[in-house]
Protein backbone atom coordinates (compact mmCIF):
# COMPACT_ATOMS: atom_id res chain seq x y z
CA UNK A 1 0.00 0.00 0.00
CA UNK A 2 2.72 2.45 1.00
CA UNK A 3 4.53 1.45 -2.21
CA UNK A 4 1.55 2.44 -4.34
CA UNK A 5 1.33 5.74 -2.54
CA UNK A 6 5.01 6.33 -3.12
CA UNK A 7 4.61 5.67 -6.84
CA UNK A 8 1.57 7.92 -6.99
CA UNK A 9 3.64 10.64 -5.37
CA UNK A 10 6.37 10.22 -7.97
CA UNK A 11 3.84 10.28 -10.76
CA UNK A 12 2.27 13.43 -9.40
CA UNK A 13 5.65 15.06 -8.88
CA UNK A 14 6.21 15.79 -12.57
CA UNK A 15 3.04 17.81 -13.23
CA UNK A 16 3.45 19.41 -9.81
CA UNK A 17 6.94 20.60 -10.68
CA UNK A 18 5.64 22.08 -13.92
CA UNK A 19 2.83 23.80 -12.06
CA UNK A 20 5.21 25.04 -9.38
CA UNK A 21 7.54 26.53 -12.00
CA UNK A 22 4.66 28.25 -13.74
CA UNK A 23 3.17 29.61 -10.51
CA UNK A 24 6.57 30.76 -9.27
CA UNK A 25 7.33 32.48 -12.58
CA UNK A 26 4.04 34.34 -12.62
CA UNK A 27 4.43 35.44 -8.97
CA UNK A 28 7.99 36.47 -9.51
CA UNK A 29 7.18 38.36 -12.70
CA UNK A 30 4.04 39.92 -11.30
CA UNK A 31 5.55 43.36 -10.41
CA UNK A 32 6.98 43.51 -13.96
CA UNK A 33 3.67 42.50 -15.50
CA UNK A 34 2.03 45.24 -13.46
CA UNK A 35 4.70 47.84 -14.25
CA UNK A 36 5.05 47.08 -17.97
CA UNK A 37 1.39 46.51 -18.77
CA UNK A 38 0.41 45.62 -22.31
CA UNK A 39 3.04 48.00 -23.67
CA UNK A 40 5.51 45.23 -22.93
CA UNK A 41 4.54 43.59 -26.21
CA UNK A 42 4.34 46.69 -28.41
CA UNK A 43 7.30 48.73 -27.24
CA UNK A 44 10.60 48.10 -28.96
CA UNK A 45 12.97 49.45 -26.31
CA UNK A 46 14.56 47.52 -23.50
CA UNK A 47 16.20 49.91 -21.07
CA UNK A 48 17.02 48.92 -17.51
CA UNK A 49 17.33 52.61 -16.55
CA UNK A 50 20.06 54.73 -15.02
CA UNK A 51 21.90 52.41 -12.70
CA UNK A 52 23.79 55.26 -10.99
CA UNK A 53 20.70 57.18 -9.87
CA UNK A 54 18.44 56.45 -6.94
CA UNK A 55 15.37 54.25 -7.45
CA UNK A 56 12.08 56.02 -8.02
CA UNK A 57 8.42 55.07 -7.70
CA UNK A 58 6.43 54.65 -10.91
CA UNK A 59 3.08 52.99 -11.45
CA UNK A 60 3.34 51.84 -7.85
CA UNK A 61 6.61 49.96 -8.38
CA UNK A 62 10.18 50.78 -7.43
CA UNK A 63 12.34 51.11 -10.55
CA UNK A 64 15.48 52.86 -11.72
CA UNK A 65 14.83 56.17 -13.49
CA UNK A 66 14.24 55.68 -17.24
CA UNK A 67 13.55 51.96 -16.88
CA UNK A 68 11.38 50.80 -19.75
CA UNK A 69 10.84 47.28 -20.88
CA UNK A 70 9.47 46.45 -24.32
CA UNK A 71 10.11 43.31 -26.33
CA UNK A 72 8.58 43.99 -29.73
CA UNK A 73 11.99 43.41 -31.33
CA UNK A 74 12.20 40.08 -29.54
CA UNK A 75 8.75 39.06 -30.68
CA UNK A 76 9.72 40.00 -34.23
CA UNK A 77 13.00 38.09 -34.01
CA UNK A 78 11.43 35.02 -32.41
CA UNK A 79 8.46 34.74 -34.75
CA UNK A 80 10.51 35.76 -37.79
CA UNK A 81 13.30 33.25 -37.27
CA UNK A 82 10.90 30.43 -36.36
CA UNK A 83 8.63 31.10 -39.32
CA UNK A 84 11.47 31.32 -41.84
CA UNK A 85 12.99 28.17 -40.33
CA UNK A 86 9.66 26.42 -40.81
CA UNK A 87 9.45 27.71 -44.37
CA UNK A 88 12.66 25.83 -45.17
CA UNK A 89 12.15 22.89 -42.84
CA UNK A 90 8.66 21.99 -44.04
CA UNK A 91 9.48 21.14 -47.67
CA UNK A 92 12.82 19.65 -46.63
CA UNK A 93 11.24 17.43 -43.98
CA UNK A 94 8.38 16.47 -46.26
CA UNK A 95 10.77 15.59 -49.08
CA UNK A 96 13.03 13.61 -46.78
CA UNK A 97 10.09 11.69 -45.31
CA UNK A 98 8.73 10.88 -48.76
CA UNK A 99 12.16 9.80 -49.90
CA UNK A 100 12.83 7.64 -46.84
CA UNK A 101 9.48 5.89 -46.83
CA UNK A 102 8.86 5.54 -50.56
CA UNK A 103 11.96 5.88 -52.69
CA UNK A 104 14.72 3.91 -51.02
CA UNK A 105 14.98 0.24 -50.05
CA UNK A 106 13.97 -0.39 -46.46
CA UNK A 107 17.41 -1.19 -45.11
CA UNK A 108 18.97 1.94 -46.57
CA UNK A 109 15.98 3.93 -45.36
CA UNK A 110 16.52 2.69 -41.81
CA UNK A 111 20.19 3.56 -42.08
CA UNK A 112 19.49 7.13 -43.18
CA UNK A 113 16.65 7.44 -40.66
CA UNK A 114 19.12 6.68 -37.92
CA UNK A 115 21.12 9.74 -38.91
CA UNK A 116 18.04 11.89 -39.14
CA UNK A 117 17.18 10.96 -35.56
CA UNK A 118 20.78 11.52 -34.52
CA UNK A 119 20.46 15.06 -35.85
CA UNK A 120 17.63 15.63 -33.39
CA UNK A 121 19.83 14.56 -30.49
CA UNK A 122 22.81 16.84 -31.14
CA UNK A 123 23.24 19.43 -28.36
CA UNK A 124 22.24 22.84 -29.64
CA UNK A 125 25.55 24.39 -28.61
CA UNK A 126 27.19 22.18 -31.22
CA UNK A 127 24.90 23.60 -33.89
CA UNK A 128 25.76 27.07 -32.62
CA UNK A 129 29.48 26.52 -32.76
CA UNK A 130 29.26 25.00 -36.22
CA UNK A 131 27.19 28.01 -37.23
CA UNK A 132 29.89 30.40 -36.03
CA UNK A 133 32.95 28.65 -37.43
CA UNK A 134 31.55 27.36 -40.69
CA UNK A 135 28.10 28.57 -41.65
CA UNK A 136 28.51 32.29 -40.97
CA UNK A 137 31.79 32.80 -42.88
CA UNK A 138 30.43 30.70 -45.74
CA UNK A 139 27.07 32.48 -45.92
CA UNK A 140 28.39 35.99 -45.49
CA UNK A 141 31.13 35.59 -48.11
CA UNK A 142 29.56 33.34 -50.70
CA UNK A 143 25.81 33.17 -50.33
CA UNK A 144 24.41 36.43 -48.99
CA UNK A 145 26.20 38.73 -51.49
CA UNK A 146 24.82 36.65 -54.37
CA UNK A 147 21.38 36.48 -52.81
CA UNK A 148 21.29 40.24 -52.25
CA UNK A 149 22.38 40.92 -55.82
CA UNK A 150 19.97 38.45 -57.40
CA UNK A 151 16.98 39.69 -55.43
CA UNK A 152 17.93 43.35 -55.10
CA UNK A 153 14.35 44.29 -56.05
CA UNK A 154 12.86 42.50 -53.04
CA UNK A 155 13.09 44.77 -49.95
CA UNK A 156 13.72 41.97 -47.44
CA UNK A 157 16.48 40.38 -49.47
CA UNK A 158 18.43 43.41 -50.59
CA UNK A 159 21.58 44.92 -49.02
CA UNK A 160 23.03 45.59 -46.49
CA UNK A 161 24.06 42.01 -45.80
CA UNK A 162 25.80 42.74 -42.51
CA UNK A 163 28.15 40.39 -40.72
CA UNK A 164 26.43 37.07 -41.34
CA UNK A 165 25.07 37.00 -37.79
CA UNK A 166 21.35 37.53 -38.08
CA UNK A 167 17.85 36.49 -38.95
CA UNK A 168 18.43 34.24 -41.95
CA UNK A 169 21.45 32.51 -40.38
CA UNK A 170 19.44 31.82 -37.24
CA UNK A 171 16.60 30.46 -39.34
CA UNK A 172 18.91 28.14 -41.26
CA UNK A 173 20.43 26.74 -38.07
CA UNK A 174 16.94 26.36 -36.57
CA UNK A 175 15.80 24.67 -39.75
CA UNK A 176 18.46 21.97 -39.37
CA UNK A 177 17.38 21.44 -35.79
CA UNK A 178 13.69 21.01 -36.52
CA UNK A 179 13.81 19.06 -39.79
CA UNK A 180 14.24 15.75 -37.90
CA UNK A 181 10.94 16.31 -36.07
CA UNK A 182 9.01 16.76 -39.28
CA UNK A 183 10.85 13.98 -41.10
CA UNK A 184 10.52 11.38 -38.35
CA UNK A 185 6.84 12.04 -37.61
CA UNK A 186 5.84 12.05 -41.27
CA UNK A 187 7.97 9.08 -42.20
CA UNK A 188 6.33 7.02 -39.46
CA UNK A 189 2.90 8.22 -40.53
CA UNK A 190 3.59 7.22 -44.13
CA UNK A 191 5.10 3.88 -43.18
CA UNK A 192 2.19 3.04 -40.93
CA UNK A 193 -0.11 3.06 -43.95
CA UNK A 194 -0.93 -0.35 -45.23
CA UNK A 195 0.76 -2.03 -48.17
CA UNK A 196 -2.77 -2.65 -49.48
CA UNK A 197 -3.40 1.07 -49.91
CA UNK A 198 -0.11 1.43 -51.74
CA UNK A 199 -0.79 -1.54 -54.00
CA UNK A 200 -4.30 -0.28 -54.74
CA UNK A 201 -2.85 2.98 -56.02
CA UNK A 202 -0.10 1.25 -57.99
CA UNK A 203 -2.57 -1.18 -59.56
CA UNK A 204 -4.48 1.78 -61.01
CA UNK A 205 -1.30 2.78 -62.79
CA UNK A 206 -0.13 5.51 -60.43
CA UNK A 207 3.58 5.86 -59.72
CA UNK A 208 4.93 5.41 -56.20
CA UNK A 209 5.30 9.16 -55.99
CA UNK A 210 1.72 9.78 -57.08
CA UNK A 211 0.50 7.24 -54.56
CA UNK A 212 2.50 8.88 -51.77
CA UNK A 213 1.54 12.45 -52.55
CA UNK A 214 -2.06 12.01 -53.64
CA UNK A 215 -3.30 9.04 -51.61
CA UNK A 216 -1.09 8.52 -48.57
CA UNK A 217 -0.24 12.12 -47.64
CA UNK A 218 -3.76 13.58 -47.83
CA UNK A 219 -4.74 11.00 -45.21
CA UNK A 220 -1.94 12.33 -43.02
CA UNK A 221 -2.91 15.99 -42.87
CA UNK A 222 -3.21 15.91 -39.10
CA UNK A 223 0.17 14.25 -38.68
CA UNK A 224 1.64 16.87 -40.94
CA UNK A 225 0.07 19.70 -38.96
CA UNK A 226 1.03 18.14 -35.62
CA UNK A 227 4.64 17.65 -36.63
CA UNK A 228 4.81 21.19 -37.93
CA UNK A 229 3.45 22.63 -34.70
CA UNK A 230 5.92 20.62 -32.61
CA UNK A 231 8.75 21.81 -34.81
CA UNK A 232 7.51 25.39 -34.59
CA UNK A 233 7.40 25.15 -30.81
CA UNK A 234 10.94 23.88 -30.74
CA UNK A 235 12.11 26.71 -33.01
CA UNK A 236 10.41 29.32 -30.83
CA UNK A 237 12.05 28.06 -27.67
CA UNK A 238 15.52 27.25 -28.97
CA UNK A 239 18.09 29.20 -26.99
CA UNK A 240 21.75 28.38 -27.27
CA UNK A 241 22.23 27.95 -31.03
CA UNK A 242 20.27 31.10 -31.77
CA UNK A 243 22.14 33.03 -29.10
CA UNK A 244 25.39 32.15 -30.86
CA UNK A 245 24.44 33.07 -34.43
CA UNK A 246 21.71 35.71 -34.15
CA UNK A 247 23.88 38.77 -33.58
CA UNK A 248 22.12 39.57 -30.28
CA UNK A 249 20.37 42.68 -31.47
CA UNK A 250 19.13 45.03 -28.76
CA UNK A 251 16.26 47.42 -29.39
CA UNK A 252 16.52 46.84 -33.09
CA UNK A 253 13.78 45.68 -35.41
CA UNK A 254 15.08 43.63 -38.35
CA UNK A 255 14.61 45.37 -41.71
CA UNK A 256 15.92 42.61 -43.90
CA UNK A 257 16.75 38.93 -43.56
CA UNK A 258 20.42 39.69 -42.85
CA UNK A 259 19.64 41.98 -39.88
CA UNK A 260 20.88 40.93 -36.47
CA UNK A 261 18.06 39.77 -34.25
CA UNK A 262 17.49 38.37 -30.83
CA UNK A 263 14.85 35.94 -29.68
CA UNK A 264 12.97 35.77 -26.42
CA UNK A 265 14.80 32.69 -25.19
CA UNK A 266 18.25 33.85 -26.24
CA UNK A 267 17.63 37.31 -24.81
CA UNK A 268 17.00 35.96 -21.30
CA UNK A 269 20.45 34.39 -21.31
CA UNK A 270 22.16 37.34 -22.96
CA UNK A 271 20.69 39.98 -20.63
CA UNK A 272 20.66 38.13 -17.33
CA UNK A 273 24.04 39.48 -16.22
CA UNK A 274 23.22 43.14 -16.69
CA UNK A 275 19.68 42.66 -15.40
CA UNK A 276 21.05 41.27 -12.14
CA UNK A 277 22.87 44.57 -11.65
CA UNK A 278 19.53 46.37 -11.32
CA UNK A 279 19.12 46.94 -7.56
CA UNK A 280 15.33 47.18 -7.83
CA UNK A 281 15.13 43.75 -9.43
CA UNK A 282 12.67 45.00 -12.03
CA UNK A 283 14.98 44.03 -14.94
CA UNK A 284 15.19 40.40 -13.83
CA UNK A 285 11.45 40.34 -13.18
CA UNK A 286 10.91 41.62 -16.70
CA UNK A 287 13.09 38.80 -18.01
CA UNK A 288 10.89 36.46 -16.00
CA UNK A 289 7.90 38.01 -17.74
CA UNK A 290 9.49 36.99 -21.05
CA UNK A 291 9.87 33.50 -19.63
CA UNK A 292 6.18 33.44 -18.69
CA UNK A 293 5.27 34.44 -22.24
CA UNK A 294 7.56 31.77 -23.65
CA UNK A 295 6.00 29.16 -21.39
CA UNK A 296 2.50 30.16 -22.46
CA UNK A 297 3.46 30.07 -26.15
CA UNK A 298 5.11 26.66 -25.89
CA UNK A 299 2.14 25.28 -23.92
CA UNK A 300 -0.20 26.52 -26.65
CA UNK A 301 1.84 25.16 -29.58
CA UNK A 302 2.43 21.84 -27.81
CA UNK A 303 -1.22 21.64 -26.89
CA UNK A 304 -2.29 22.14 -30.48
CA UNK A 305 0.28 19.62 -31.70
CA UNK A 306 -0.85 16.96 -29.17
CA UNK A 307 -4.44 17.59 -30.08
CA UNK A 308 -3.73 17.08 -33.78
CA UNK A 309 -1.61 13.97 -33.25
CA UNK A 310 -4.26 12.63 -30.86
CA UNK A 311 -6.91 13.16 -33.53
CA UNK A 312 -4.71 11.23 -35.92
CA UNK A 313 -4.43 8.25 -33.57
CA UNK A 314 -8.17 8.17 -33.04
CA UNK A 315 -8.61 8.29 -36.76
CA UNK A 316 -6.35 5.33 -37.53
CA UNK A 317 -7.78 3.09 -34.79
CA UNK B 1 0.01 -12.14 -84.79
CA UNK B 2 -0.63 -15.64 -85.98
CA UNK B 3 3.05 -16.28 -85.95
CA UNK B 4 3.34 -15.32 -82.34
CA UNK B 5 0.35 -17.44 -81.47
CA UNK B 6 1.69 -20.46 -83.27
CA UNK B 7 4.97 -20.09 -81.40
CA UNK B 8 3.13 -20.58 -78.16
CA UNK B 9 1.16 -23.77 -78.37
CA UNK B 10 -1.37 -24.30 -75.63
CA UNK B 11 -0.29 -26.58 -72.83
CA UNK B 12 -1.39 -30.08 -73.75
CA UNK B 13 -3.32 -30.85 -70.59
CA UNK B 14 -5.34 -27.61 -70.32
CA UNK B 15 -8.77 -26.86 -71.72
CA UNK B 16 -8.93 -25.89 -75.40
CA UNK B 17 -9.22 -22.12 -75.54
CA UNK B 18 -9.46 -20.47 -78.94
CA UNK B 19 -8.00 -16.93 -79.10
CA UNK B 20 -6.86 -16.74 -75.49
CA UNK B 21 -6.49 -13.32 -73.86
CA UNK B 22 -3.40 -14.46 -71.98
CA UNK B 23 -0.90 -17.18 -72.68
CA UNK B 24 1.25 -17.95 -69.66
CA UNK B 25 4.39 -19.83 -70.63
CA UNK B 26 6.97 -21.33 -68.28
CA UNK B 27 6.29 -18.77 -65.60
CA UNK B 28 8.56 -19.00 -62.58
CA UNK B 29 8.33 -16.71 -59.62
CA UNK B 30 10.80 -16.00 -56.84
CA UNK B 31 10.52 -14.23 -53.50
CA UNK B 32 14.22 -13.54 -53.11
CA UNK B 33 15.61 -17.07 -53.21
CA UNK B 34 12.30 -18.83 -52.49
CA UNK B 35 10.96 -20.41 -55.65
CA UNK B 36 7.20 -19.83 -55.40
CA UNK B 37 5.87 -20.78 -58.84
CA UNK B 38 7.30 -23.61 -60.95
CA UNK B 39 7.01 -23.49 -64.72
CA UNK B 40 3.37 -22.47 -64.93
CA UNK B 41 1.85 -22.61 -68.43
CA UNK B 42 -1.82 -21.96 -69.12
CA UNK B 43 -4.15 -20.03 -71.40
CA UNK B 44 -6.78 -17.61 -70.14
CA UNK B 45 -10.00 -17.21 -72.12
CA UNK B 46 -11.30 -13.80 -73.09
CA UNK B 47 -14.50 -12.60 -71.39
CA UNK B 48 -14.70 -15.60 -69.14
CA UNK B 49 -14.06 -16.06 -65.46
CA UNK B 50 -10.91 -18.07 -64.79
CA UNK B 51 -10.39 -18.98 -61.16
CA UNK B 52 -7.22 -20.02 -59.36
CA UNK B 53 -7.90 -22.29 -56.43
CA UNK B 54 -5.74 -24.14 -53.97
CA UNK B 55 -4.74 -24.25 -50.31
CA UNK B 56 -3.07 -21.29 -48.60
CA UNK B 57 0.48 -20.78 -49.83
CA UNK B 58 -0.11 -22.68 -53.08
CA UNK B 59 0.83 -19.69 -55.21
CA UNK B 60 -2.58 -18.60 -56.49
CA UNK B 61 -2.19 -15.04 -55.26
CA UNK B 62 1.41 -14.97 -56.47
CA UNK B 63 0.21 -16.02 -59.90
CA UNK B 64 -2.55 -13.42 -60.20
CA UNK B 65 -0.12 -10.68 -59.13
CA UNK B 66 2.00 -11.40 -62.21
CA UNK B 67 -0.68 -10.24 -64.63
CA UNK B 68 -0.28 -6.54 -63.77
CA UNK B 69 3.25 -6.84 -62.40
CA UNK B 70 2.12 -5.45 -59.07
CA UNK B 71 4.79 -7.63 -57.43
CA UNK B 72 7.42 -5.19 -58.70
CA UNK B 73 6.50 -2.88 -55.85
CA UNK B 74 8.45 -5.16 -53.54
CA UNK B 75 12.20 -5.58 -53.85
CA UNK B 76 13.34 -9.15 -54.45
CA UNK B 77 10.08 -10.27 -56.06
CA UNK B 78 10.89 -11.51 -59.53
CA UNK B 79 9.17 -13.38 -62.35
CA UNK B 80 10.70 -15.16 -65.33
CA UNK B 81 9.06 -16.74 -68.35
CA UNK B 82 6.35 -15.16 -70.44
CA UNK B 83 2.83 -13.91 -70.09
CA UNK B 84 1.53 -12.99 -73.53
CA UNK B 85 -1.39 -10.61 -73.55
CA UNK B 86 -2.93 -10.49 -77.02
CA UNK B 87 0.38 -11.80 -78.25
CA UNK B 88 2.84 -9.43 -76.54
CA UNK B 89 4.90 -10.44 -73.56
CA UNK B 90 3.86 -8.24 -70.68
CA UNK B 91 6.79 -9.40 -68.56
CA UNK B 92 9.32 -7.99 -71.00
CA UNK B 93 11.35 -4.97 -69.95
CA UNK B 94 9.99 -2.91 -72.83
CA UNK B 95 6.41 -3.29 -71.60
CA UNK B 96 5.14 0.04 -70.22
CA UNK B 97 3.61 -0.89 -66.85
CA UNK B 98 1.51 2.27 -66.79
CA UNK B 99 -0.15 1.19 -70.05
CA UNK B 100 -0.41 -2.38 -68.79
CA UNK B 101 -2.25 -1.31 -65.64
CA UNK B 102 -4.65 0.76 -67.72
CA UNK B 103 -5.70 -2.47 -69.40
CA UNK B 104 -5.49 -4.76 -66.38
CA UNK B 105 -7.33 -3.58 -63.28
CA UNK B 106 -7.05 -5.20 -59.87
CA UNK B 107 -9.18 -5.54 -56.76
CA UNK B 108 -7.68 -6.79 -53.52
CA UNK B 109 -8.84 -8.91 -50.62
CA UNK B 110 -9.16 -6.02 -48.21
CA UNK B 111 -11.30 -3.13 -49.47
CA UNK B 112 -8.99 -0.16 -49.97
CA UNK B 113 -11.02 3.00 -50.48
CA UNK B 114 -8.71 6.01 -50.67
CA UNK B 115 -9.17 8.65 -47.95
CA UNK B 116 -11.17 10.91 -50.26
CA UNK B 117 -14.73 11.29 -51.49
CA UNK B 118 -16.57 8.51 -53.32
CA UNK B 119 -16.42 10.66 -56.44
CA UNK B 120 -12.68 11.30 -56.17
CA UNK B 121 -11.98 7.66 -55.45
CA UNK B 122 -13.18 6.92 -58.95
CA UNK B 123 -11.92 10.06 -60.65
CA UNK B 124 -8.42 9.50 -59.22
CA UNK B 125 -7.57 6.65 -61.55
CA UNK B 126 -9.26 8.23 -64.56
CA UNK B 127 -7.23 11.41 -64.09
CA UNK B 128 -4.02 9.40 -64.37
CA UNK B 129 -4.85 8.63 -67.99
CA UNK B 130 -7.38 11.12 -69.31
CA UNK B 131 -8.22 14.79 -69.04
CA UNK B 132 -11.99 14.91 -68.95
CA UNK B 133 -14.29 17.88 -68.67
CA UNK B 134 -16.35 18.08 -65.51
CA UNK B 135 -19.51 16.75 -67.17
CA UNK B 136 -17.71 13.90 -68.90
CA UNK B 137 -16.03 12.97 -65.63
CA UNK B 138 -19.43 13.03 -63.92
CA UNK B 139 -20.72 10.69 -66.61
CA UNK B 140 -17.77 8.37 -66.20
CA UNK B 141 -18.16 8.21 -62.42
CA UNK B 142 -21.87 7.49 -62.75
CA UNK B 143 -21.23 4.85 -65.40
CA UNK B 144 -18.59 3.08 -63.29
CA UNK B 145 -20.80 3.15 -60.21
CA UNK B 146 -23.78 1.78 -62.13
CA UNK B 147 -21.64 -0.89 -63.69
CA UNK B 148 -20.49 -2.01 -60.24
CA UNK B 149 -24.06 -1.97 -58.86
CA UNK B 150 -23.28 0.76 -56.37
CA UNK B 151 -24.95 3.81 -57.93
CA UNK B 152 -28.32 3.47 -56.22
CA UNK B 153 -26.68 3.25 -52.82
CA UNK B 154 -24.23 6.15 -53.13
CA UNK B 155 -25.71 8.57 -55.64
CA UNK B 156 -26.70 10.94 -52.81
CA UNK B 157 -23.36 10.77 -51.03
CA UNK B 158 -20.82 11.11 -53.80
CA UNK B 159 -19.00 13.79 -51.87
CA UNK B 160 -18.82 11.80 -48.64
CA UNK B 161 -15.65 9.98 -47.76
CA UNK B 162 -15.27 6.57 -49.39
CA UNK B 163 -14.05 5.18 -46.07
CA UNK B 164 -17.51 5.72 -44.55
CA UNK B 165 -19.18 3.12 -46.78
CA UNK B 166 -19.84 -0.40 -45.53
CA UNK B 167 -17.30 -3.12 -46.28
CA UNK B 168 -19.29 -4.52 -49.19
CA UNK B 169 -19.89 -1.06 -50.61
CA UNK B 170 -16.20 -0.25 -50.24
CA UNK B 171 -15.30 -3.34 -52.22
CA UNK B 172 -17.75 -2.45 -54.98
CA UNK B 173 -16.28 1.04 -54.93
CA UNK B 174 -12.87 -0.54 -55.56
CA UNK B 175 -14.34 -2.49 -58.47
CA UNK B 176 -15.92 0.71 -59.82
CA UNK B 177 -12.55 2.43 -59.46
CA UNK B 178 -10.87 -0.28 -61.51
CA UNK B 179 -13.61 -0.29 -64.15
CA UNK B 180 -13.61 3.50 -64.53
CA UNK B 181 -10.27 3.35 -66.30
CA UNK B 182 -11.97 1.07 -68.85
CA UNK B 183 -9.65 -1.92 -68.60
CA UNK B 184 -9.96 -5.13 -70.59
CA UNK B 185 -9.09 -7.42 -67.72
CA UNK B 186 -10.02 -7.52 -64.05
CA UNK B 187 -7.87 -9.32 -61.50
CA UNK B 188 -9.87 -10.14 -58.40
CA UNK B 189 -7.76 -11.41 -55.51
CA UNK B 190 -10.21 -12.97 -53.03
CA UNK B 191 -12.51 -9.98 -53.45
CA UNK B 192 -15.26 -11.33 -51.19
CA UNK B 193 -13.34 -13.11 -48.46
CA UNK B 194 -13.36 -10.14 -46.08
CA UNK B 195 -17.10 -9.55 -46.53
CA UNK B 196 -20.25 -10.85 -44.90
CA UNK B 197 -22.22 -13.52 -46.85
CA UNK B 198 -24.77 -11.05 -48.19
CA UNK B 199 -22.16 -8.63 -49.55
CA UNK B 200 -20.21 -11.60 -50.82
CA UNK B 201 -23.17 -12.78 -52.90
CA UNK B 202 -23.57 -9.29 -54.33
CA UNK B 203 -19.95 -9.34 -55.46
CA UNK B 204 -20.48 -12.74 -57.07
CA UNK B 205 -23.53 -11.53 -58.95
CA UNK B 206 -21.47 -8.57 -60.10
CA UNK B 207 -18.65 -10.82 -61.34
CA UNK B 208 -21.12 -12.85 -63.40
CA UNK B 209 -22.45 -9.66 -64.93
CA UNK B 210 -19.05 -8.15 -65.63
CA UNK B 211 -17.70 -11.10 -67.55
CA UNK B 212 -19.74 -10.04 -70.57
CA UNK B 213 -17.32 -7.14 -70.99
CA UNK B 214 -14.16 -8.14 -69.17
CA UNK B 215 -11.76 -11.00 -68.96
CA UNK B 216 -11.83 -11.88 -65.27
CA UNK B 217 -9.20 -13.73 -63.28
CA UNK B 218 -10.31 -14.65 -59.80
CA UNK B 219 -8.52 -16.03 -56.78
CA UNK B 220 -10.66 -17.62 -54.13
CA UNK B 221 -10.45 -20.22 -51.40
CA UNK B 222 -14.20 -20.64 -51.38
CA UNK B 223 -15.13 -23.66 -53.50
CA UNK B 224 -18.83 -22.79 -53.62
CA UNK B 225 -17.96 -19.37 -54.90
CA UNK B 226 -15.62 -20.83 -57.51
CA UNK B 227 -18.37 -23.21 -58.61
CA UNK B 228 -20.95 -20.42 -58.89
CA UNK B 229 -18.98 -17.88 -60.89
CA UNK B 230 -16.16 -19.61 -62.80
CA UNK B 231 -15.95 -20.86 -66.34
CA UNK B 232 -12.50 -22.35 -65.93
CA UNK B 233 -10.50 -23.22 -62.87
CA UNK B 234 -6.86 -24.00 -62.21
CA UNK B 235 -5.82 -25.92 -59.12
CA UNK B 236 -2.41 -24.99 -57.74
CA UNK B 237 -0.49 -26.84 -55.10
CA UNK B 238 2.86 -25.79 -53.62
CA UNK B 239 3.72 -23.65 -56.61
CA UNK B 240 2.78 -26.22 -59.24
CA UNK B 241 -0.17 -26.09 -61.58
CA UNK B 242 -1.78 -29.44 -60.86
CA UNK B 243 -4.85 -29.28 -62.99
CA UNK B 244 -6.60 -26.79 -65.28
CA UNK B 245 -10.07 -27.52 -66.65
CA UNK B 246 -13.50 -26.08 -67.14
CA UNK B 247 -15.03 -25.71 -63.70
CA UNK B 248 -17.60 -28.48 -63.95
CA UNK B 249 -15.09 -31.11 -64.96
CA UNK B 250 -12.62 -29.99 -62.33
CA UNK B 251 -15.20 -30.19 -59.58
CA UNK B 252 -16.95 -33.39 -60.63
CA UNK B 253 -14.19 -35.35 -62.25
CA UNK B 254 -10.75 -34.21 -61.12
CA UNK B 255 -7.92 -36.24 -62.58
CA UNK B 256 -5.43 -35.60 -59.80
CA UNK B 257 -5.91 -37.07 -56.32
CA UNK B 258 -4.56 -33.79 -54.90
CA UNK B 259 -7.35 -31.81 -56.54
CA UNK B 260 -9.87 -34.35 -55.35
CA UNK B 261 -8.55 -34.12 -51.80
CA UNK B 262 -8.75 -30.32 -51.85
CA UNK B 263 -12.23 -29.95 -53.29
CA UNK B 264 -13.64 -32.56 -50.99
CA UNK B 265 -12.18 -30.58 -48.13
CA UNK B 266 -9.49 -32.88 -46.85
CA UNK B 267 -7.06 -29.98 -46.56
CA UNK B 268 -6.88 -26.32 -47.21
Amino acid sequence: MWFRRLLALFALLVPLVLLAIAVFLVFYAWPAIHYNGLDFLWRDTWNIGNQYASPIQRHGETVMPGAQFGILFLVAGTLGSALIALLFAFPLGLGAALFLSEAVPHRFGHFVSFFVELLAGIPSVVFGLWGIVFLIPFLSHHVYPVLARLFHFIPFLTRPIGSGYGLLTSSLVLCLMIVPFITATLRDALRSQSTEMREAGISLGATRFEVATRILLPGQKTALAGATMLAFGRALGETMAVLMVSGNALNYLPHNVYSPISTMAAFIVAQLDSALADPTGMAVRSLAEIAVLLLVISLITNGIARLLIGMLKEHTL
Amino acid sequence: MNQILSKSPAPSDGPVIPNPKFQVRNLNFYYGTAHALHDISLDIAERKVTTFIGPSGCGKTTLIRCFNRIYELHPGHRASGEILMDGTNLLSKSQDVHALRAKVGMVFQKPTPFPMSVYDNIAFGVRLYERLSRTRMDDRVEWALKKSALWEEVKDKLLESGTRLSGGQQQRLCIARAIAIRPEVLLLDEPASALDPHSSLKIEALITELKADYTIILVTHNMQQAARVSDFAAFLFMGDLIEYKDIDTLLTNPSSPKTDAYITGRYG
